[in-house]
């Protein structure tokens, strides 16, 4: 036999010991008060994260994760020569944990959809041109804003002990739902005779801001409360402003994902003021910025003019859009602040924006 | 077709999504409940709507929207705008571009969201397909049932 290392040498060892009948099976009595659970459905959606939350000692989920920094599966005997992999430094719940979260994530498996077969492209017409490349220019905005909620997550999914595998597992969910928002409106772009249009410095300046945020509580007040909450009323906008039963499909489920991602990062963060409201200060920093990038983001000209054209129902009705605009934005804000105050933090004085559009 | 809204009404649409066990299947699990708030000029009508999984669960005819479940949200307009939204869908088999539930409420006219708070709000968008497809119900080929009280 050509030589193998030592661990190799090991497991060779070990299979001949198990092949000649020398059975260890103590495995087998591990873990003994996490036996005989039986976790059922509640009901006909099938067996959800909740369900199994319900069972034994499963459910609890510590204020602190594990000491070993492995992925050990939360309620599973741990033996004492587990080694860490050395990149769980999110250990502590109050930094992730939202109480909806588990209930988020079983939402989130069950309501998937797919660009490809969900979306009604043969129901695609020809536009008049001012109409289309409106379209196209606020598709094209938003396939370079929507995966930033793809990256942050990433940056910090791997950092998060294992023992809130709920957070992680939602968190994967976004990732795969905001994939799905950048193609839906890569594809309706290029699908109709139109194109891509114009990419945005100010939307990459907000996307800096959130993916070089210190920590992921102040990444997720950024982007679920503030970056999300806006981009929902777009989306509700698109839906209203549809050049067609397609965009209006596109937009309909995409607002059904966002709201689900808001309603994490609101509930993260009213978990986490409650467990640190002497950190209020460093929400309110961030938000500041925050609330600053996103304005620039949206009232940048390409933006706020294909907008404007989608809302009027064409170039020569852009003041009557700019107007339904000034009425939305009135309403994105009215709703931003209102999440704040369900998370525990009022910024209805300290606004970094105006309330008010001046259109 | 003329629309009076109905406990009977709601029941026929909760009977039509229930009937296609694949429509809510498809677009996925709802949890909330949805006030239908109809005003006429000195009184108004309410009926409440239960989602919970893949199914409409129930329809209670309110005696005010005070009545309804803790987390409900309410979606209230004018007799005149609840009707012209049925009516198209009726018509058109599934509300046309201008008669979504989001067209109707996003500038708050005719129809408007209301709830405790903004949680709760954001259930109508978590939802809006189903919810969409519930009201679309009107415009299946069967008769739809019609209220006794005429407004």
């Amino acid at each position: 036999m050509p030589h193998v290392s030592p661990s190799v040498e090991k497991a060779l060892d070990t299979l001949s010991d198990v092949r000649k009948g020398k059975l260890d099976l103590s495995w087998m009595n591990s873990n003994p008060t996490g036996w005989g659970v039986r976790a059922t459905p509640r009901d006909e959606r099938g067996l959800g994260l909740e369900d199994i939350n319900l069972v034994g000692q499963y459910g609890a989920v510590p204020d602190h994760g594990s000491i070993y920094g492995s992925m050990a599966p939360r309620g599973s005997e741990i033996p004492d020569d587990m080694p860490s992999l050395g990149c769980y430094d999110i250990n502590d719940k109050s930094l992730v944990w939202a109480e909806n979260v588990a209930h988020l994530y079983d939402e989130a498996v069950a309501r998937q959809w797919s660009s490809a077969r969900d979306i009604p492209w043969d129901e695609l017409r020809p536009q008049r041109d001012d109409l289309e490349k409106a379209m196209c220019q606020v598709c094209t905005n938003l396939a370079e804003i929507e995966f930033v909620a793809g990256d942050m997550p990433a940056k910090w999914l791997h950092r998060i002990n294992h023992d809130f595998h709920e957070v992680k597992l939602f968190l994967a969910s976004q990732i795969f739902d905001e994939a799905r928002h950048m193609e839906v409106f890569r594809k309706r772009a290029l699908a109709n005779g139109g194109g891509l249009l114009r990419s945005s410095p100010d939307s990459e300046e907000l996307l800096r801001v959130i993916l070089e945020a210190p920590n992921f509580t102040t990444a997720s007040a950024l982007m679920h409360i503030l970056g999300e909450g806006f981009v929902l009323t777009l989306f509700r906008n698109g839906e209203m402003f549809a050049l067609s039963a397609v965009e209006k499909k596109i937009f309909r489920l995409c607002m059904q994902d966002e709201a689900r991602h808001v309603a994490y990062g609101t509930m993260h963060l009213k978990y986490f003021l409650e467990k640190h409201p002497e950190r209020e200060p460093e929400i309110h920093d961030i938000l500041q910025r925050g609330e600053e990038a996103t304005f620039s983001l949206n009232q940048t000209q390409d933006t706020v003019e294909a907008r404007a054209i989608l809302a009027g129902g064409g170039l020569e009705h852009i003041d009557e859009g700019f107007a339904k605009l000034g009425y939305l934005f009135k309403k994105q804000i009215h709703e931003y602040l209102h999440r704040l105050k369900m998370a525990g933090i009022d910024r209805t004085s300290r606004l970094a924006i105006p309330l008010e559009l001046p259109i | 077709m003329t629309w009076y809204p109905s406990k009977e009404f709601f029941e026929e649409l909760r009977t039509r999504v229930n009937a296609d066990p694949d429509l809510f299947r498809r677009l996925g699990t709802v949890d909330m409940t949805l006030v239908v708030k109809i005003d006429y000029d000195d009184s108004s009508d309410c009926f409440e709507i239960v989602f919970s999984g893949y199914r409409c669960t129930g329809v209670r005819h309110l005696a005010s929207v005070a009545d309804a479940a803790k987390g409900s949200i309410v979606v209230s307009g004018p007799y005149s705008g609840w009707r012209e939204m049925i009516e198209n869908i009726a018509a058109n088999g599934h509300a046309d571009l201008g008669h979504t539930l989001n067209t109707l409420t996003l500038l708050d006219t005719p129809l408007r969201i209301e709830a405790d708070n903004q949680l709760d709000a954001d259930l109508f968008y978590r939802y809006q397909q189903n919810l969409q497809e519930f009201f679309d119900g009107a415009g299946r080929s069967e008769p739809v049932a019609e209220s006794a009280t005429v407004h």
